[in-house]
């Protein structure tokens, strides 16, 4: 019994640790940008395709297959330059108009990177075959959890902390929190905002392909891998609130525990549980758990 | 002129596929008599992306392999093949590009089709046009119900249960005191279909077997964990799964991340689609897969399938699926029958003569011989058996290796299904 448990909270938090990472990488964009970035779910694509060819060329040319999360984390970190690119060449040039604009913007480069991967790494599934398992398992209560899977939730553990400890104690996260909460004060101060801006983007879309290139061992690439995934995302920051980091942790843990809990449970509540969950946070708390109240 | 996404990949997919199989390469052949000596145009629609793109590359493929052959042996009667290759997407954009095939690139005859989704919705209109149709892998099945039972210009795939029907009779077969039983599969007609018919299927054989867990992820899911917790939260003596794409390789190596078939059996009745990816590394061997109607390393396999693997393999650096067996059954069926009908017509046949030549038309395809039945269906083997690591690949092969016609398998033809299953005598 506790077996079952443990195993059913375990897959859970494994799919909240990654659902966290993109969704924190909405977050930080949106809350300082103030832009709904739909290609998020698109880096997470990106990096794990990157991650699956940076682990396939690092044990191809002799690397030991023990170490191979370290070139995987780096290469899901530099394919993330790829927003500092966005960022520069194509959104700083529509900041000024109107939402729908940007939106549709993004929503133009979930469609350019699908095609990008699908020209780059075909379609058939990717994935680093069977390396996921040399990491043995863990006996946890009775339970046989992938000693992988403990590895992905305690990484995004840690980058959650990082993300706090950079929001709340460095000087980079006070000028984002001030850009955050006042653009035009924040600027009249000082701030360089077109520096904060292409850092801001180019954070959050290597937290998104961090997150991509972590899953891959565990699961394969495929190319509507990103759009699936927003999905979720998107309830996740609806839950938590738009913006707010610790919203997003709280939000990715009640989604994937809860998908868990109900996969087990009643599995034809498996999305709609996470609906209803999501329509009871808009009815009563329309800003999410965390969300900030209106300036 | 507003172009859109799809229609710059189609065109540019048609310009690719067209360049690769240009007519400059073809011998000139010798047209016979009342022949007329222009290429032969020959419409095909293939998936090109999302979760089945590789599903239709390989039909392509297959498709592209057997033009080139048969082009350089002198074409169809002393005519050339040159393929017209259309997407097939939505239902409502296919049905308007497989109209396009006919009216404006004047095609003979149309292949190809996978999604039953789209395929429902083609079938109608192949009557309306009155060009016939050979469909690869798509059905015009309602659930597992035929809307179609007397059609005229289509010719369907096989139904799409047969390999839950071949792997129910199996699983007594192979794996002994089978009490319970749960199943996972797509949350879409194809999922479901296969698990109902698997369900009636093994109640036949073991009539007490409990049904203990039934789980639909959506098309697309990448991560399986939670749902391989629930799955041991149920211990059942055995697990049936319906994925034939990517999802396969994902839950069977999440799977072995935690054990899984150390404490049950398993039924993969689909994954054979994806066959290579199914690596010895997280592969059990003892699971029952199946491969559909074409297994590539069948050691009673013909000369044709032993050179095509070898040659798809060199220009692929895959192991080809069953996806190219279908297509090239259909492109082959084709050309048999407008040489059947030539000699009675003394010229090139007219769309309704090649129908009538195809009605029960039997050829040799790369899985060995197939027909299609008189009512349009294709009849075909499967190939199911259970998986081994003694082979030279690093993925899994199966060995024994069951051959099941589609004469025992597929529900006769106006038949309800559930009802033909529970008629069988065992």
């Amino acid at each position: 019994m506790t077996a079952n448990l443990v195993g059913i909270l375990m897959g859970g938090l494994f799919h909240a640790a990654i659902l966290f990472l993109v969704a924190a990488g909405l977050q930080v964009v949106f809350g300082v940008q103030k832009i709904f970035n739909l290609a998020c779910g698109s880096f997470y694509a990106l990096g794990a395709y990157t991650g699956a060819a940076v682990v396939g060329y690092f044990t191809g040319h002799g690397g030991p297959s023990a170490l191979f999360i370290a070139p995987l984390a780096l290469g899901g970190l530099a394919v993330g330059l790829v927003g500092l690119v966005v960022e520069r060449g194509l959104l700083r040039f529509v900041y000024d108009r109107d939402e729908t604009f940007q939106l549709l913007l993004t929503f133009a480069l979930v469609l350019m990177l699908e095609d990008l991967i699908r020209m780059t790494w075909g379609t058939a599934p990717v994935s680093t075959g069977g390396l996921y398992l040399g990491y043995g398992q863990a006996r946890i209560l009775g339970a046989t959890v992938p000693v992988y899977n403990l590895i992905v939730i305690a990484a995004s553990l840690v980058i959650a902390l990082g993300l706090g400890w950079l929001l709340t104690r460095t000087a980079f996260g006070r000028i984002m929190r001030a850009s955050a909460d006042n653009r035009e004060m924040a600027e009249a101060l000082g701030v360089d905002m077109r520096r904060v801006y292409a850092r801001v983007f180019t954070l959050g879309s290597m937290l998104g392909t961090l997150g991509g290139a972590l899953v891959i061992p565990a699961t394969a690439a495929m190319s509507e891998m990103g759009i699936e995934l927003i999905v979720e995302a998107f309830a996740v920051v609806v839950i938590g609130g738009l913006g707010s980091m610790r919203g997003a942790f709280v939000g990715a843990l009640v989604v994937g525990v809860l998908r868990s809990v109900a996969i087990a449970v009643y599995p034809e509540l498996e999305m709609l549980l996470i609906y209803l969950i999501v329509i009871a946070v808009l009815l009563w708390r329309p800003r999410g758990l965390f969300g900030a109240a209106p300036a | 002129m507003a172009t859109t996404r799809r229609e710059f990949l189609k065109t540019a997919g048609g310009a690719a596929a067209a360049g690769a199989i240009g007519l400059p390469a073809i011998a000139r052949a010798q047209a016979r008599p009342g022949v007329p000596s222009d290429p032969v145009k020959i419409g095909v629609l293939a998936i090109r992306a999302g979760i089945a793109a590789p599903v239709g590359a390989a039909g392509l493929r297959a498709t592209e392999w057997w033009t080139e052959r048969v082009n350089k042996a002198g074409g169809i009667l002393g005519r050339p093949v040159q393929l017209v290759v259309e997407e097939e997407s939505t239902p409502k954009d296919t049905v308007e590009r497989y109209r396009k095939l006919i009216l404006q690139d004047k095609v003979e005859v149309v292949i190809g089709g996978i999604s039953t989704g789209v395929t429902l919705a083609l079938g109608p209109v192949a009557e309306e046009m009155e060009v016939p149709w050979l469909s690869w892998d798509g059905t015009t099945q309602k659930g597992v119900e035929e809307t179609m039972p007397n059609p005229k210009w289509a010719f369907r795939s096989v139904d799409n249960e047969v390999e839950a029907i071949v792997a129910g009779r199996l699983t007594p077969k192979y794996f002994k005191g089978i009490k319970t039983v749960a199943g996972i599969g797509n949350d879409y007609s194809y999922g479901h279909d296969c698990w109902e018919t698997y369900q009636a299927v093994l109640k036949r054989y073991i009539p007490d077997v409990k049904f203990v867990l039934a789980l639909f992820p959506k098309l697309g899911v990448t991560d399986f964990t939670s749902h391989i917790a629930a799955i041991q939260q149920a211990k059942p003596d055995l697990l049936m799964c319906s994925f034939w794409s990517g999802d396969a390789t994902i839950i069977m190596k999440q799977a072995a991340a935690v054990g899984l078939f150390k404490t049950m059996k398993g039924v993969f009745t689909t994954a054979g689609g994806v066959h290579d990816s199914l690596k010895k590394e997280f592969t059990p061997e003892g699971l029952l897969l199946g491969y559909n109607t074409m297994y590539f390393d069948d050691p009673k396999g013909s000369p044709l399938l032993k050179q095509f693997v070898r040659e798809y393999k060199a220009k692929y650096s895959e192991y080809p699926p069953y996806e190219c067996d279908h297509a090239y059954f259909n492109i082959e069926s084709y050309k048999a029958a407008v040489e059947k009908a030539y000699p009675a017509a003394g010229k090139w046949p007219s769309r309704a003569e090649v129908v009538k030549a195809l009605e029960g038309i039997e050829v040799d395809s790369l899985s060995g011989k197939r027909s299609w039945r008189p009512d349009h269906v294709q009849m075909c083997n499967f190939y199911q058996g259970i998986t081994t690591h003694k082979n030279g690949y690093d993925f899994v092969t199966i060995n024994p290796i069951e051959v099941v016609s589609t004469k025992t398998a597929m529900k006769p033809s106006g038949a309800k299904l559930i009802e033909w299953i529970n008629s069988w005598k065992i």
